[in-house]
């Protein structure tokens, strides 16, 4: 960890310096900071489609009346029609809620059981420490993708199951990047200051340690985010997503598939497209963050 | 490191390049590529239990009684002629006499009885066909054989033309064991009694049927047909298009089939196949044991709609249980209920104390790659059309094959989708088995009247084609008002071949007989 | 060396726990999962003496305990078993797709080593300028293509509109692997049978799917060969060539490229699990009979064994790899003390 940081510990104080350095970054970091802003617009926008698609949707996303049968793109339609005679335009819209809610919460859930089982294992350290990272690495070494299929085939499909069986392969990510943290910073100085002054192991846990994790773990979210939307919708593609009757990416690109040797080929780009974009958004803003927070975070 | 990576690439991509399409000199035999993404399971009487399996056995063997082409019209295969005794439960087949195995081995009463003793004895998939019908064989003399059944079955001859009742050859089947690929076998050769001979067997990649010379019946009029294997539609829709094969046949996206028909350079075969498609209600313990709401479903439905939309106008709408062009079919639902008759459904669901405010919500169910990717269409526009009343609400949930049967089992689901394929030609095996008492258990129907199995027991066992008829129509009337299933859509078969191909001739019994296929050079 | 031969063993012995882990969580995952295998394979007809004399037969009527220690049992002894669906040796199906899998994952690296370090180095050279600029963009937008996507657009483009390139499986219907087919890999059956055109044939059906991995993961060799490079470049090395006046382009392509491998090259171990899930994606859009897709049509067919199988090869091709790279670095970097 850099100087700066290391000296701040409170959470108030940390958050003061956050928000001041990125403010600042722009003058210090030309393009990165412009890379940052472009993830967060992206992001913005998204966001904006997710909760409120019918500002930009004309048509709701399972209307079957919305225009005829594997029309291409138009001004009427954007992205075309698809062959249940749907808006592709608007499905595209209303699937960023979908694929936004299932990433957010995966992230959410894997950092919040992630973080914590790296803060405990780091600190406490022996044999509870070396049996839960072999068990992480175990899990981080091997395909995630291959992993997820095999539990969201045992899950089954639904929004609940399915962000679960994301979030699975994501929380040693987290465990890892906090433990490796949290075995650096427990020989610090201030750690053992704030020791000798008689502090629990609670309190320099959650009071001392916890605050300088948060730097990277808002980096990694950011990434994982993005990496949670790619998960989400290739398990989508092959069928082990979401149940009919949600607007979905992933599983509108798999139908559109037997579409194509006949030349629709706007029933899977708009959704691809899309992804694209999402995941662009987030890796963007996480790597800009990075780049201003810790630059060398990504190149370990 | 960087320029032995460059080198490979080099090397790769020149030769890519220099790839030309050099075609194969012309065969002198007159040869058939026949193209399908079907997979063989076991070449095995024994044990296989599917369409394509049984078709390549119904072209290299033979049962007792065959079909006529294109027909659910029984005519003698390997017996001249069968009796019946008075109660119905003996048959008595007389065999043709002297025909003999590519390999020298007779054909006699001893094979027949040896090949049905044995795929009762493996137990294996298709064996119920046997073992729930047929009590024992007996030889009577060399060319004379004897079933007897546990109890009068009318339909017994379309069961005998079914494979698992065809005779094998005895020097060349183990006895005690199920066989997968012909090179288990003694002599490593499939050769059986019928209008082909397997030349050659490569799992997954091509079986090569020749001409059998010592076919008794109608001689082929192609010398060998190639069957190649197809790992998706859209490889094998382009072989064709490129001319890479003659043939293709199962099954194609309907978007290749839209634009394939289209094309006049191709034959298109559209046949009406026994395949049929329905919504299932668990009828015993769901929200749909009260039958007005099944009634006001069937209202709902609104068959040109999803087939426009999800098959692209591909298929044909249902309205019985029994598919058309199978004896005793009558159109029940149309008169009783028509399409997308909400007013009716309306009458119903309200009748049923249902209303906009106080609505039916349920949820139906289906299952997203058995039947292919257009199920999860098939469930949208379902939905939709339910939803056309604001008194229904339906929730879509999906689960895999494997985890759909359990859920039918243990009675989770109560509405879902589900097709058929008839295991015996018979409009018995579209009735009984959905709501026949113990059929309709085993599909999670749980349909259980005793007026209704008395009267499958009529028709079972009185062999009366009159009054088998009746009852027959007497079942689907009742089915409109009892509805233990909803009836969707027929499946059409499409065979596109290229223009000089001609005689394919598959009926609603999916018997593909290759002998009467022709091509012109 | 003897130093290294001790850490290779060492190293092989900790994949042991590995491949146990992932193995405990494959099993319970399996058997916590609605359906079994029986009531997959068997027709809704089979009567329930017929079903539960399968599932005795095939052991799942014990208690899942007694089952996980039997298969470790099993394991232990190099045997992966029967599979519970078709009647073959779980070894069986592994051994003809795993070739698939491999040729299409080694040569899918090719393409993304030769995208993505030569761009990544560019980048480095051109520090902050419109092209290193424009080719980190690159760099991100790749990374975040759905590799089933790009497999599709490729698709469409060379196999619908331009027809130039077969769009799946790994041989044409005429051109029947059997023929040739030796060890599986099937650029080097046909190179090894003579057969040219064979050879053509399975050069033009790997083109596609290969391409397709090399460009998606091309964005991540990118971004690490642009960091490495940037590392190597300001080091006392490089200056000490730009002080000697050897030209430019040589401290670049050739000192720091050369500086900058290692680090790639323990990158791509790394990178190693994320080529083997593109792999499986790839495999499903362009039919390619590969591990992939045994994987999942088994998951459908509750095929307990076989699935198990299939976690225990990807299990090892990961650790196989990453071991090899860790030896490697070894061996090279004379710094490493182990």
């Amino acid at each position: 960890m850099n100087s700066t940081v290391k000296a701040k510990y409170s959470p108030a104080s940390f958050l003061g310096a956050f928000l001041k350095k990125i403010s600042k970054a722009n003058k210090t970091y030309g393009v990165e900071w412009w890379i940052m802003i472009a993830g967060i617009v992206i992001v913005l926008f998204m966001l904006f489609t997710a909760f409120f698609p019918q500002v930009l949707a004309p048509y709701l996303p399972g209307d079957q009346d919305a225009g005829t049968q594997l029309e291409a793109p138009s001004m009427q339609h954007l992205f075309g029609t698809d062959n249940l005679n749907r808006d592709i335009f608007s499905r595209v819209i209303y699937g960023s809620r979908t694929i936004l809610g299932v990433a957010f919460a995966a992230a959410f859930l894997s950092s919040i059981i992630g973080i914590p089982l790296g803060l405990i294992s780091g600190y406490a350290g022996g044999v509870f420490d070396r049996i839960l990272s072999l068990v992480m690495d175990s899990i981080y070494s091997f395909p995630g993708l291959i992993l997820a299929i095999a539990f969201a085939a045992m899950l089954g499909p639904g929004v609940v199951n399915i962000t679960l069986a994301v979030s699975v392969i994501y929380i040693p990510t987290y465990f890892r990047l906090v433990r490796g943290q949290v075995l650096t910073l427990k020989e610090e100085l201030y750690v053992e200051a704030a020791r000798s002054i008689g502090a629990g192991d609670s309190a320099i846990l959650f009071k001392y340690i916890f605050p300088n994790v948060i730097a990277t773990v808002a980096i990694v979210f950011s990434l994982n985010i993005a990496d949670a939307i790619m998960t989400e919708a290739a398990l989508s593609y092959i069928g082990l997503g979401l149940p009919a009757g949600i607007p979905d990416w992933g599983m509108d690109i798999s139908i559109g598939k037997s579409f194509l040797p006949s030349g629709v080929w706007w029933m899977i780009t708009f959704p691809g497209l899309a992804i694209i974009l999402l995941a662009l958004g987030f890796t963007m803003l996480g790597e800009g963050l990075a780049e201003i927070l810790n630059p060398r975070l990504l190149e370990k | 490191m960087k320029r032995i990576l460059i080198l490979m690439l080099l090397v790769f991509i020149s030769i890519a390049v220099l790839f030309t399409g050099c075609k194969k000199k012309a065969p002198e035999k007159v040869t058939l590529v026949y193209g399908t993404t079907e997979k063989v399971t076991d070449m095995d009487t024994a044990s296989a239990y599917d369409f394509h399996t049984w078709e390549i056995f119904q072209n290299i063997y033979q049962g007792l009684l065959a079909y006529k082409p294109g027909t659910t019209e029984l005519v003698p295969g390997l017996a001249e002629s069968y009796t019946v005794n008075a109660a119905g439960d003996e048959y008595t087949f007389k065999l043709r006499e002297g025909l003999k195995f590519t390999d020298g081995t007779p054909f006699n009463a001893k094979a027949v009885k040896w090949s049905i003793d044995r795929v009762m004895a493996l137990e294996g998939d298709p064996s119920w066909l046997v073992t729930d019908f047929v009590k024992s064989v007996e030889v009577v003399d060399e060319y004379t054989v004897k079933f007897i059944l546990p109890n009068a079955i009318a339909y017994f001859p379309a069961l005998v033309a079914t494979v698992p009742y065809f005779p094998l050859n005895p020097n060349v089947y183990p006895e005690d064991k199920i066989v997968r690929d012909p090179s288990e076998m003694t002599g490593g050769q499939l050769v059986g009694l019928g209008a082909f001979k397997v030349s050659s067997f490569k799992r997954d990649e091509e079986v090569v049927l020749d001409a059998n010379p010592d076919y008794y019946g109608e001689k082929p009029k192609v010398d060998r047909i190639i069957i190649r294997y197809f790992a998706d539609a859209t490889t094998m829709r382009l072989a064709l298009e490129s001319g890479e094969i003659d043939l293709a046949y199962k099954t194609l996206n309907p978007s290749d089939i839209k634009d394939l028909s289209a094309k006049s350079t191709f034959t298109t075969n559209k046949l009406q196949g026994p395949y049929i498609r329905y919504i299932c209600y668990e009828t015993s313990e769901s929200i749909f044991k009260d039958k007005l709401l099944r009634e006001a479903m069937s209202a709902l439905v609104d068959r040109q709609d999803f087939i426009d939309k999800v098959y692209l106008g591909q298929n044909a709408p249902l309205y019985s249980m029994v598919p058309m062009g199978m004896i005793y079919h009558t159109d029940d639902f149309k008169s009783v209920y028509g399409d997308a008759n909400v007013a009716k459904a309306e009458e119903l669901l309200t009748k049923a104390g249902y209303s906009a405010s106080n609505p039916l919500t349920f949820t139906m169910w289906y299952t997203p790659s058995h039947y292919g990717d257009t199920e999860v269409h098939l469930a949208e526009v379902l939905k939709e059309q339910f939803e056309k009343t604001p008194m229904v609400k339906v929730d879509l949930k999906s689960a895999e094959w494997a985890a759909y049967k359990d859920k039918w089992k243990s009675k989770e689901m109560p509405m879902y989708l589900l097709g058929w394929y008839p295991d015996y030609i018979d409009p018995d095996n579209y009735t009984a088995a959905f709501a026949g008492t113990s059929g309709s258990k085993g599909m999670g129907i749980n349909f259980s009247d005793p007026e209704w199995d008395a009267l499958f027991t009529q028709e079972q066992t009185n062999p009366d084609p009159k009054v088998r008829q009746q009852v027959f129509e007497k079942l689907q009337k009742m089915w409109t008002v009892d509805v233990p299933t909803t009836p969707l859509y027929q499946g059409n078969l499409y065979v596109f071949t290229n223009k000089n191909v001609s005689g394919v001739k598959i009926g609603p019994t999916l018997i593909f007989n290759y002998n009467q296929l022709d091509i012109t050079e | 060396m003897k130093g290294l031969l001790r850490y290779a063993i060492t190293r092989i012995l900790m994949t042991i726990p590995m491949l146990f882990i992932l193995l405990t969580i494959v099993f319970l995952v399996l058997r916590v999962m609605p359906g079994d295998p029986v009531s997959a394979m068997l027709g809704a007809h089979a009567p329930e003496r017929v079903i539960e004399e399968k599932k005795e037969e095939l052991g799942l009527n014990k208690p899942i305990l007694v089952q996980y220690v039997n298969y470790l049992g099993q394991l232990a002894r190099f045997d992966l078993g029967n599979s519970m669906v078709l009647k073959q040796r779980v070894s069986a199906p592994i051994k003809e797709k795993l070739p698939a899998t491999i040729e299409l994952t080694f040569w899918g690296m090719v393409f993304t080593l030769l995208i993505g370090v030569p761009l990544g180095a560019y980048a480095a050279n051109k520090r902050r300028t419109g092209r290193d600029f424009g080719i980190r963009l690159y760099g991100n937008i790749a990374y975040c293509i759905p590799v089933y996507w790009m497999g599709l657009m490729l698709q469409l483009i060379f196999g619908v509109y331009l027809k130039w390139l077969p769009v799946a499986g790994r041989t044409s219907p005429r051109m029947l692997s059997s023929q040739f087919s030796k060890t599986g890999f099937y650029l080097f059956d046909t190179l090894l049978a003579g057969n040219m055109r064979a050879f053509n044939d399975v050069a033009i059906h790997l083109l596609l799917p290969s391409l397709t991995l090399g460009i998606v993961l091309s964005g991540i060799f990118v971004r690490l060969t642009r960091a490495n490079m940037l590392d190597v470049l300001k080091s006392d090395y490089v200056l000490a060539a730009r002080a000697r006046g050897v030209s430019e382009k040589l401290v670049v392509y050739k000192h720091g490229l050369k500086n900058a491998f290692i680090p790639i090259l323990t990158m791509l171990g790394l990178q190693f699990a994320i080529l083997l899930a593109g792999a499986v994606l790839t495999e499903t859009t362009f039919s390619w009979p590969g591990m992939g897709r045994l994987l999942m049509e088994r998951i459908y067919l509750r095929d307990y064994p076989t699935v198990q199988g299939v976690i225990v090869v990807f299990a090892l091709m990961v650790s196989v790899i990453s071991l090899m790279v860790d030896l490697l670095y070894a061996a090279i970097d004379p710094r490493v003390k182990y």
